[in-house]
């Protein structure tokens, strides 16, 4: 089967058995593979209503067809369950060689169920499916499990070529705020799934494997791949900018735009002398690494030289510098990247950590949380503080418990939910919406939370990579984010990275799709493939209890305009957006998906 | 004569030469167990290996060389398809692989698609 392996392995923890069952190709033709797939699997299979922690979560693994086939960026697995922090489906997005490693390891995807008595790993190497005792690996940082795991392998050639994917301390200990980390040090960039995994006894997955893959027109897909590379090459954004720094390079221009929130969303006076990319060059050595098949390779890794954490690790991304930073006050950049690998290898995500500990720091500013009572000096702006805070939450050590739970429910005990900037439980991601109108809207439409990764919108808003849209102006915009929506779930479940779109418009990719798969799509119907996906998640969101209701910004956002800086006297337009997003996506006024764009979409029994 | 030139300071570790080596000796398959080029990794590096001649004995002693204070395996980045180590036996066939400088012009496949500049072609 082209770029497809056709297999699914099931592992029942409980019984401790599994099975492998071959995947059913109508399926994959009507969800693609990947997060497609795995959505349909996961909603098909799991009762929307289940408490996310309970046996009978599923968590499923997936890689998308073309992942591994050396289709440019064709490395991201996604990781499926309903997560334990917003209650909605999940998805994260694993980025590495973990998911190319997995298809050679003879699987598209891995289902768990379950839960094991006591803690296991999933081992699938060279064919051998084994759930190994891990007691020993319990308590360990994801760093840890990693080595250790590799150095009980006994052979350093087996070792060298195995991936592994595992949570930290957070994850075991139930945080809604925990991740899973593959590859050493990536976060998988989703918050609520660490703690399912750890309910579940799961310590890590570990692979390896010898299987080939085929595509169907090998000769013309070296030569697409070839031209997309050289594409790749003349965009400055993805050959210069994201080449050099990664996706930190977005810190200069989202501080001009006035889009970089600092202090929980409130403004501040911080410089960009300290975090700009200048400050990174002298801050850290960067050395580039890339996922799987990858020419950007916008993942920089350096070392980090700090009492907290000595040794290798990465140089903090956009998301870092902007979350467990500007946004918690801090511009210190040995510091960030002190927390961002505390993060790593505790296995929380840094995004949800530093919206939850902006938050406590304003309850601190409003004198509703005392240092006190929290034994440490947590405020804006006290870097070191922060960092005894995070390693606090990860262990839920003393005082750190509360903060463990997140942001939305450390303002709710407090009744003060107005200092928590979330949507649906998960903090944002560091965009100020009120400055980015159409990632506003996608923040509080989006079905995984306010994350930009599954609506790109900033690339046209704020880069004008293809379009030259202003990103205070809401026209068009409903248009956009639906179009963005659209295009990363597709690109989710082919198993492609999202971030090249800086450099390639979609239409680009749909001849290395059809030479690899042997299809013959075009760009509507798989825009028209996306929109199925995402109205699938959708479903499953209303099912699992949320409505229009939840499809919401902070009203910080809405009601106060910003103070300072470029983007003084912005608010974010988003109820005058959400009528024309609807009516675009064929819902009803109140959000529903409408029978007739169902049956369209062909989903009208699920 | 033309060779390919490694440096391993720009290699970022993508594995997009193992798959177009692949590519190019069989068809329509991607596998980098059946790539002509390894990338290995020891500490933070990596280092692209392109497989040399193929030996039926394995080294009887070990190498390891110490640069700074890191401590690197030489049968890591030593290119003999060679029975200790498993990374050039093809996959599927146990055939010990040598690459075999495909595809000039214009240039060799994995020099192609290495776009970090790790892998270079050079004529002298
Ligand atoms: S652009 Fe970055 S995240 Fe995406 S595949 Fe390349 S290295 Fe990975
Ligand atoms: S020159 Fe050709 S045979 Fe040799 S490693 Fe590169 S792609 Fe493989
Ligand atoms: S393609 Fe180039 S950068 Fe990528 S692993 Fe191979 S040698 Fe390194």
């Amino acid at each position: 089967m082209n770029g497809w392996i056709g297999r699914c392995l099931r592992v029942n923890l409980t019984e401790g058995k599994h099975s492998i069952e071959k995947i059913d190709p109508g399926l994959m033709e009507r969800f693609l593979g990947g997060r497609g797939l795995g959505v349909k699997i996961f909603s098909d299979e799991v009762d929307p209503q289940t408490d996310p922690l309970a046996p009978d979560n599923k968590l499923i693994f997936i890689s998308g067809p073309l992942v591994g086939t050396g289709a440019l960026t064709g490395a991201s697995c996604n990781v499926i369950t309903k997560s334990s922090l917003t209650g909605t489906l999940a998805c994260a997005k694993m980025r590495g060689h973990f998911g190319a490693e997995l298809k050679f390891a003879g699987f598209d995807m891995v289902i768990i169920e379950g839960r094991a008595e006591a803690p296991v790993i999933l081992s699938i190497i060279d064919n051998k499916v084994k759930l190994v005792p891990a007691l020993e690996y319990w308590g360990r940082t994801t760093v840890d499990t990693e080595s250790l795991f590799k150095k009980n392998l006994g052979n350093q050639w087996i070792s060298r070529e195995t991936f592994l994917a595992a949570i930290g301390p957070a994850g075991e200990r139930l945080l809604p705020l925990a991740n899973i980390v593959n590859d050493r040090f990536l976060s998988v960039g989703c918050a609520g799934i660490g703690a399912v995994m750890g309910s579940k006894n799961l310590k890590a997955l570990a692979v390896k494997g010898q299987h080939s893959l085929q595509v169907a027109d090998g000769n013309r897909f070296v030569q697409v791949v070839n031209s997309l590379i050289n594409k790749l090459n003349s965009s400055p954004l993805t050959s210069q900018s994201m080449s050099q720094w990664g996706t930190a390079f977005l810190v200069g221009l989202c501080y001009q735009k006035g889009m970089l929130p600092q202090n929980n969303f409130r403004g501040g006076t911080l410089s960009l002398k300290n975090i700009g990319t200048e400050a990174l060059n002298s801050a850290f050595r960067l050395r580039s690494r890339a996922c799987f098949a990858c020419p950007v390779a916008c993942i920089k890794k350096t070392d980090v030289k700090h009492p907290t954490f000595e040794g290798r690790g990465m140089v903090p991304t956009y998301l870092a510098i902007g979350s467990l930073g500007v946004n918690c006050g801090v511009s210190d950049l040995s510091i960030i990247g002190t927390a961002n690998m505390l993060c790593a290898e505790m296995g929380l995500d840094p995004v949800a950590t530093g919206g939850t500990l902006a938050t406590a720091m304003e309850l601190v500013e409003q004198k509703a949380l005392t240092p006190e009572e929290l034994k440490i000096d947590l405020r804006f702006g006290n870097g070191e503080a922060m960092l005894d805070a995070i390693r606090l939450m990860a262990t839920k050590g003393g005082h750190g418990k509360r903060l463990g739970q997140g942001g939305k429910a450390l303002a709710d005990s407090f009744e003060r939910p107005e200092t928590f900037m979330g949507v649906k439980g998960l903090p944002l991601a560091p965009f100020d919406p009120r400055a980015i109108q159409g990632l506003g809207l996608h923040f509080a439409t989006s079905n995984y939370g306010p994350n930009h990764l599954y609506g790109n919108t900033f690339i046209d808003e704020l880069l004008n990579a293809h379009e030259i849209l202003d990103p205070w102006d809401i026209k068009g915009k409903p248009q956009l984010v639906k179009d963005y929506q659209d295009t990363t779930a597709v690109m989710d479940s082919l198993g492609l990275c999202s971030w090249p779109l800086m450099g390639l418009k979609f239409k680009n990719y749909v001849p290395m799709v059809n030479s690899c798969l042997g299809t013959s799509h075009n760009t509507d119907d798989l825009f028209l493939m996306g929109e199925r996906i995402w109205n699938l998640e959708r479903m499953f969101n209303m099912k699992a209890g949320f409505s229009d209701a939840d499809d919401c910004l902070p009203d910080r956002f809405i009601n106060e305009p910003i103070e300072e800086g470029p983007g003084v006297g912005q608010v974010s337009r988003i109820t005058e957006m959400l009528p024309e997003y609807y009516r675009l996506r064929g819902w009803s006024d109140t959000g529903e998906p409408l029978p007739e764009t169902l049956r369209t979409l062909g989903l009208e029994n699920s | 004569m033309a060779r390919i030139k490694i440096d391993h300071d720009k290699c970022t570790g993508c594995r997009h030469c193992e798959i177009a080596c692949s590519l190019n000796h069989v068809q329509n398959t991607a596998n980098p167990r059946r790539a002509r080029i390894r990338v290995m990794r020891d500490h933070n590096r990596y280092y692209p290996v392109i497989a040399g001649p193929f030996v039926d004995a394995a080294c009887t002693s070990k190498v390891f060389v110490e640069i700074g204070d890191l401590q690197y395996d030489m049968c890591a980045v030593c290119r003999a398809s060679c029975p200790e180590k498993p990374y050039f036996i093809e996959a599927e066939t146990d055939i010990p692989l040598k690459c075999d400088f495909c595809g000039i012009p214009p240039s060799p496949s994995c020099v192609r698609w290495c776009n970090s500049g790790a892998l270079e072609l050079v004529d002298d």
